[in-house]
């Protein structure tokens, strides 16, 4: 991906994609626990996320961070709303909030 | 590398009446489980939650704390909540959530 992290590439991305995850690695090849936990997280979910590996530009870390105003990676973001790392997606898909605010946004 | 004791006295400072349980992952005082009770997180999102903690922790962050795994509950979610660590250098494949039974004081 040529990217120049920007504010607005990166919300673009978000803007264009129901589920983007931000992670170290890809999925199949995470390179972090946290990352790996996010994946698979949105793999359980059952919906296809655009993931973006930010360790393919060492801009991309404090580029997403300052934009998403996040300090942490992962970063998931659903229909443009960052939810939080990876903690709060596996919160989320337990308690069936992160299915109920995927369908809500695919309605509207 | 920084203490539990370190981390708990700072999250302390973001959630001042927050219950902190703070857990050294790997011993090497830099990745943390943290788990956060606090009535003041009622009505609020998970990540309102966890932003009030990582607004003040984000100056630690990745230098000395690599990485912090917040839960943040209200007293009602962590009475029904089974004490969760996640070690995200565990390996393996899938969700991992090692619960830790808690002693029951019956």
């Amino acid at each position: 991906m040529n990217m120049d992290w920007t504010p607005e590439e990166l919300q673009a991305i978000v803007d264009e994609h129901a589920l983007v995850l931000f992670m170290k690695g890809t999925p199949d090849q995470a390179q972090c626990g946290f990352s790996n936990r996010a994946a698979q997280v949105l793999q359980a979910l059952g919906e296809p996320f655009a993931a973006v590996n930010i360790l393919t530009d060492p801009r991309a870390i404090p580029s997403v961070c300052t934009w998403s105003d996040f300090p942490t990676m992962p970063q998931v973001f659903v229909h443009g709303e960052l939810i939080g790392g990876s903690d709060i997606a596996l919160e989320m898909l337990n308690d069936g909030s992160l299915r109920e605010m995927f369908d809500a946004g695919r309605q509207g | 590398m920084v203490s539990t004791e370190w981390l708990e006295a700072e999250v302390l400072k973001a959630v001042p009446d927050a219950d902190v349980e703070v857990i050294d992952l790997h011993r090497s005082g830099d990745h943390f489980h943290v788990r956060i009770t606090s009535p003041s997180f009622e009505g609020m999102r998970p990540l309102q939650r966890q932003k009030q903690v990582l607004n003040h922790m984000k100056q630690f962050i990745p230098h000395p704390v690599h990485a912090i795994d917040l839960k943040c509950m209200t007293p009602e979610q962590a009475a029904v909540t089974g004490d969760t660590a996640f070690d995200p250098h565990a390996g393996g494949q899938g969700v991992h959530i090692r619960r830790i039974n808690r002693q029951k004081e019956e």
